[in-house]
């Protein structure tokens, strides 16, 4: 089993964090962002997974879910549901957000973008009055989350409003020293700067009103 | 469209009792309410319960591998598929082509979750293609013909035809 990452890559953030908490055995190779790991996609895409079976997983979600897995951890209902809202909802706006961070000089408007999705994760926090988001200890859920919203959350620079409860869990999350190592290494302590050759290296999002369109359109 | 999937699959695993759904947000997020807690949120989310709930967990895969395979593409269908937009059709397309030219099914040697979700998200972009285009990505339309030809799993969708007959040329005959 070979885990391929590659630096300032924020997806890697979250299957690394997700090697450290589960302590699977694996190896991990550090390629280049253009590096073609996965034979069928026609976009480079990291982080990848190969498995014993020879097959690949390259949505960092399903590798978090693998590692959980091999280590006796099998992904709850909730989790799954924190793990699709991740995808469909958390991502788009994120890599929105470190789009105007990182490449247009845009932080005050990055507010903008992710306030919904914060503002939503905090109001589940706070009714679930859990110190995690399924409960008393940490999850494949709080990892995913955590590691997404990373670079954007212990940035000092962005302004992103008071969501108390965001803060709290994410620094109990963060105190773990497998964030702390995965958060090291991806980042290298360069915070979003760290990011910067792999966001030049990706397509612009999409506008989140060009997506609802669409989304009309497809139903 | 993701309420019609959810109640097609409800009829595929021959739940009896079908369930009530809600929506929420812009994107109309399916909601399931849940008598032993709180509500199930979200595509994905609800139809895994409704697969464990029918007792078919094969079609979530017989081992972590699998299970992996499953559902990361189920997000790629929720992602990439259902808000695509004409180029990026093109992408998937020529990937999936390549990724299922040895394969039977998504990923394993039987069918999963992933194949139905797969099948009834793309579902569109194949009744779009002219016959040329489907000839280009023969993988995914031999593919799509098994998956939509598979006992049960059509219902709300019509028959797309995918393949002229490819072996024998008019002159053959």
């Amino acid at each position: 089993m070979k885990l391929f990452v590659s630096e300032g890559n924020p997806h890697c953030l979250k299957v690394l964090s997700a090697l450290e908490v589960t302590g699977v055995q694996c190896d991990v190779q550090y390629v280049n962002h253009e590096e073609r790991v996965v034979p069928f996609l026609s976009r480079p895409t990291l982080p990848a997974l190969l498995l014993p079976s020879g097959l690949h997983l390259f949505s960092s979600n399903a590798i978090c879910r693998y590692l959980f897995e091999a280590n006796g951890q099998e992904s709850s209902e909730v989790c799954n549901q924190w793990l699709e809202w991740e995808a469909t909802d958390l991502q788009p706006a994120l890599l929105q957000a470190l789009h105007m961070a990182v490449l247009q000089g845009k932080g005050s408007e990055v507010y903008k973008v992710l306030q919904g999705p914060l503002n939503f994760l905090d109001q589940s926090l706070s009714k679930g009055n859990t110190p995690y988001l399924t409960g008393e200890a940490v999850s494949i859920a709080d990892i995913v989350l955590w590691a997404t919203l990373c670079p954007v959350l212990s940035d000092p620079s962005l302004a992103l409003g008071d969501c108390k409860s965001v803060k709290a869990w994410f620094d109990r999350v963060a105190a773990t020293q497998s964030c702390q190592s995965a958060a090291n290494k991806v980042l290298q302590g360069k915070g979003l700067q760290g990011m910067k050759s792999y966001m030049q290296k990706q397509p612009a999002p999409q506008s989140n009103q060009c997506r609802e369109t669409q989304l009309c359109n497809s139903n | 469209m993701a309420l019609r999937e959810l109640s097609s699959l409800e009829k595929y695993l021959g739940l009896k009792k079908p369930n009530k759904y809600s929506t929420q947000g812009e994107k109309k997020v399916p909601v399931l309410q849940n008598n032993n807690g709180p509500p199930l949120v979200g595509l994905v989310t609800i139809a895994c319960h409704l697969v464990k709930e029918a007792k078919r967990p094969e079609l979530l895969g017989g081992s972590a591998e699998t299970r992996a395979v499953v559902q990361q593409w189920l997000e790629y269908t929720i992602t990439k598929v259902h808000n695509c937009t004409k180029e990026d059709t093109k992408t998937i397309l020529k990937d999936l082509s390549l990724y299922l030219q040895d394969k039977v099914y998504l990923a394993s040697n039987q069918i999963t979750l992933a194949d139905i979700f797969l099948y009834y998200g793309i579902h569109p972009i194949i009744m779009d293609l002219s016959f040329q285009e489907k000839e280009q990505c023969v993988n995914v339309t031999r593919w799509f013909d098994h998956i939509q030809h598979y006992p049960g799993i059509r219902h709300h969708l019509p028959v797309v035809v995918v393949l002229r007959n490819r072996i024998y040329t008019g002159r053959h005959h």
